[in-house]
């Protein structure tokens, strides 16, 4: 049994979900961006008025309106948000958000109740990451890790 | 062979005579394990030298699609500037610091693997550390590229088929 049938059996549910930053269409940019950079996420989701996703803010959201010399305080998020987007259901199967990256190119992927449709959670690159670490726990080398050269990390003889 | 050394091959005892290697229950882990950083095909950076003002850091940030630039100075790599540090540190007050120079805002000693460490280590910094942008060093300390997740997944992907835990 490959690693692709573990994807196809294993639900989103399963994955490590953030919490999402839910904002409105008109949200103002600065407002988004302070929720997102106060969770460090990357993201936030743009919902109506019963909670449905219809958008998402991004960083590379953040990036188009800073260049673009947009106000913070009087431009929304619904100027810049992503075109499109992913959302999933969270009883579908980890390949969704498997392709979804790779496939798409997407970073984020919405996920949703399976009953009402509404947000629960953020998946994507990481989640999966996270995943793949959990199902080989041992082959995930933390110890090598670092911001210097070997020679500076040592310690003793 | 004189006594000398007979007697030093006879007192030789070899330390790896109980190394066991490792077994590995299917090729996805071996290659998490024993596979080589360098296997993946890390992507080519874009850097900025580590004078030059926010804006233009935050436009080629953009522009490029990389979400992460390597800072030089003098040829060398100082820090990474990455989407992140636009959120944590510019964006709030992007007209007041967009003519400060990039070295500001950037971060220093960045988590970096070495291209001859194993591929769990590259997954270990995205998974466990968290980071999307890791600078791949040579042995010799000198850069030879940027890994991402897509990188690692792309890699990842071929062996799915001869995968199991």
């Amino acid at each position: 049994m490959g690693f692709r049938t573990d994807l196809e059996y294993d639900p989103i549910s399963s994955l490590q979900l953030r919490d999402p930053i839910i904002v409105h269409p008109y949200t103002l940019l600065r407002a988004a961006v302070a929720l997102m950079r106060s969770h460090s996420l990357g993201c936030a989701v743009i919902v109506d008025q019963v909670s449905k996703p219809i958008g998402l803010f991004t960083e590379q959201s953040m990036l188009g309106a800073l260049v673009s010399n947009a106000s913070l305080d009087d431009r929304p998020v619904c100027d810049f948000a992503e075109p499109r987007f992913l959302c999933v259901k969270s009883s579908q199967p980890i390949a969704r958000v498997w392709d979804a990256i790779q496939r798409d190119r997407a970073r984020f992927v919405v996920v949703t109740d399976d009953e009402s449709g509404k947000l629960i959670g953020i998946t994507g690159q990481r989640g999966i990451a996270e995943y793949i670490s959990d199902c080989f726990p041992r082959q995930i080398v933390v110890q090598r890790l670092g911001s210097k050269p070997w020679m500076q990390q040592r310690e003793g003889a | 062979m004189n006594d000398v050394s007979r007697f030093t091959l006879d007192a030789f005892e070899d330390p790896l005579s109980d190394f066991e290697p490792p077994e590995y229950s299917c090729e996805f882990q071996r290659v998490l394990a024993e596979e080589s950083v360098s296997a993946l095909a890390s992507q080519p950076y874009v850097h900025i030298r580590a004078s030059a003002p926010i804006r233009q850091a935050v436009q080629a940030l953009h522009g490029s699609h990389a979400s992460s630039l390597l800072v030089t100075e003098n040829g060398q790599v100082v820090g990474i500037f990455t989407e992140r540090d636009v959120l944590e540190r510019v964006a709030e007050q992007f007209s007041k610091l967009a003519s400060r120079p990039v070295r500001e805002v950037m971060t220093t000693e960045p988590t970096v693997v070495y291209e001859c460490d194993p591929v769990g280590t590259a997954l270990a910094a995205i998974a466990v550390a968290g980071h999307r942008h890791v600078p791949v060093l040579r042995v010799d300390g000198t850069l030879e590229g940027i890994v991402s997740p897509r990188c690692v997944f792309d890699f990842l992907e071929q062996y799915f088929e001869d995968a199991s835990h």
